[in-house]
């Protein structure tokens, strides 16, 4: 089944196209990841798919909804943990919790955020507020609080930017759990994050997708040794040379 | 119901991280009593004169932590999940506005509470002129929403100081406007601060001279800087904006 379908979204600004033409379809249960270098489009697109930036032209229906038409309605089955970490610093974990269950007014509020804060194992950090926790534990409750609305749909905007490996890694296990019941797009900078983690993988570059395919597929398609070979290949058209 | 819940969250961040807020009762605090002290032989420092003076001036500290927690939250992450969020832009207004007003009351409450002890006489004026008060206020939370959305964290304390001045030279709580010259005199008549000033001054002292006029400048003027307030906020909410 269809959980996104993209069709030639574009966005350009006075002097620059930041997504141009976009067509993608991905599948419900799907883990997307958008790779691309910086300013390639990936966060535009992301914004546009989460409804905070316009179109210039094109649409995509999330779950038969138009981020055009359907603004509300998007709002209410998407969520999105953005490249920073979202949080209200003076809150404590748990009123973070709560707060955005407010703000989605989840109806079993008090079950809905005991049950996020025993998925995240956010428990023995629950009293503690936001701004006193370290960078994974804020990433941590950062995704929680993208869950709360049981969104069909969730983006994940760099999610371990910045996080040590042992942090990183917790996440991706908390990803991968949240796979199959949600359609997740994620963007990354790490090869290896996008390879571990997702079903396809799609490269921008110069605000247009350039590729899509699993991993596997990219390399061969690439001829190359391994991912980050074939993600640079890709992207500069080869004429970056390959890792010894 | 979103609105009220945005409300909690920002009191909780405003109680949590409290020094604008003790900044905001305490100089105008101070102020009541420092001058209550000098005896200074002017109508505009009689204790019935100076003290809704100094709760206009307070609500100058208002529009400068609405403008710092407004700018604050714009510059971190979390306004773009919730703008991504189902919330209206109704919604953010209303929640910043009733998470203010119950410091405004209490502030209120405590200057003329502290003016009782310097002479004041305790009249059912005081609270009339607390329920004038009120509606005021939103004229600066809505100003500390304006300069919020539109100053970086950084400068939005720097452009809302620029109020606390602008009430404290306008308004007439420590001088006559009539006192400096034409000019100052017609700035004063078209800023609202004076006649805020006037509205809730009039009230407590049951002296309704010029109140139509006060009435229709200072409604005209809650009401035209609230709703610039909501286009300015919900034009921030899209990305492209920022």
């Amino acid at each position: 089944m269809i959980s996104i379908e993209i069709k030639e979204l574009t966005k350009k600004y006075k002097n620059k196209i930041a997504v141009d033409n976009l067509n993608l379809e991905l599948n419900q249960g799907e883990l997307f990841s958008l790779l691309g270098v910086n300013g390639a489009g990936k966060s535009t697109t992301i914004k546009m798919l989460t409804c905070l930036v316009t179109p210039t032209n094109g649409d995509a229906i999330l779950n038969n909804y138009s981020i055009i038409k359907n603004k509300n309605e998007v709002k209410n089955i998407v969520n999105v943990s953005p490249q920073e970490t979202a949080i209200a610093p003076n809150l404590t974990v748990k009123e973070n919790l709560e707060f955005i269950a407010g703000v989605y007014e989840i109806k079993n509020k008090k079950d809905k955020v005991s049950e996020l804060l025993k998925e995240f194992k956010l428990n023995e950090v629950e009293k503690q507020k936001a701004k006193t926790l370290s960078g994974g534990w804020q990433r941590r409750l950062s995704i929680a609080m993208a869950l709360i609305n049981d969104p069909k749909i969730l983006f994940l905007d760099e999610p371990t930017l910045g996080l040590d490996v042992i942090a990183r890694k917790e996440l991706w296990n908390i990803i991968e759990s949240l796979k199959i019941k949600t359609t997740i797009i994620l963007t990354t900078h790490y090869m290896e994050e996008a390879e571990i983690l997702s079903d396809r993988i799609g490269i921008m570059a110069m605000g247009k997708l350039i590729d899509v395919g699993t991993s596997q597929e990219l390399i061969k398609k690439a001829k190359a040794r391994n991912f980050e070979d074939a993600f640079i290949k890709i992207v500069t058209g080869g004429d970056i040379n390959e890792s010894n | 119901m979103k609105a009220i819940n945005f409300a909690k969250r920002n009191i909780k961040e405003l109680i949590r991280d409290p020094l604008s807020i003790i900044f905001a009762i305490i100089l105008p605090l101070f102020l009541l009593v420092i001058f209550q002290q000098f005896k200074i032989p002017s109508d505009v420092y009689k204790i019935e004169n100076f003290t809704p003076g100094i709760i206009i001036f307070s609500f100058s500290f208002i529009t400068l932590f609405t403008a710092t927690l407004v700018a604050n939250d714009r510059n971190s992450s979390l306004l773009t999940r919730l703008f991504s969020s189902p919330m209206k832009p109704m919604d953010y207004i209303f929640g910043y506005t009733l998470a203010v007003l119950p410091i405004v009351i209490l502030q209120s409450i405590l200057f003329y509470t502290v003016a009782l002890f310097f002479g004041l006489s305790f009249s059912v004026n005081i609270i009339l002129s607390i329920i004038v008060a009120i509606p005021i206020s939103i004229l600066f939370i809505a100003l500390g929403i304006i300069i919020g959305t539109i100053t970086t964290a950084k400068a939005s304390s720097g452009v809302g100081s620029i109020i606390v001045q602008l009430v404290a030279f306008t308004s007439g709580m420590y001088f006559s406007s009539d006192m400096i010259g034409k000019t100052f005199n017609s700035i004063c008549k078209i800023l609202p601060f004076s006649r805020v000033l006037d509205l809730v001054k009039g009230v407590l002292n049951s002296d309704y001279t010029n109140v139509i006029s006060n009435v229709i400048i200072s409604t005209t003027y809650i009401i035209m800087v609230t709703i610039i307030a909501i286009i300015l906020f919900k034009n921030k909410m899209n990305s492209d904006n920022k």
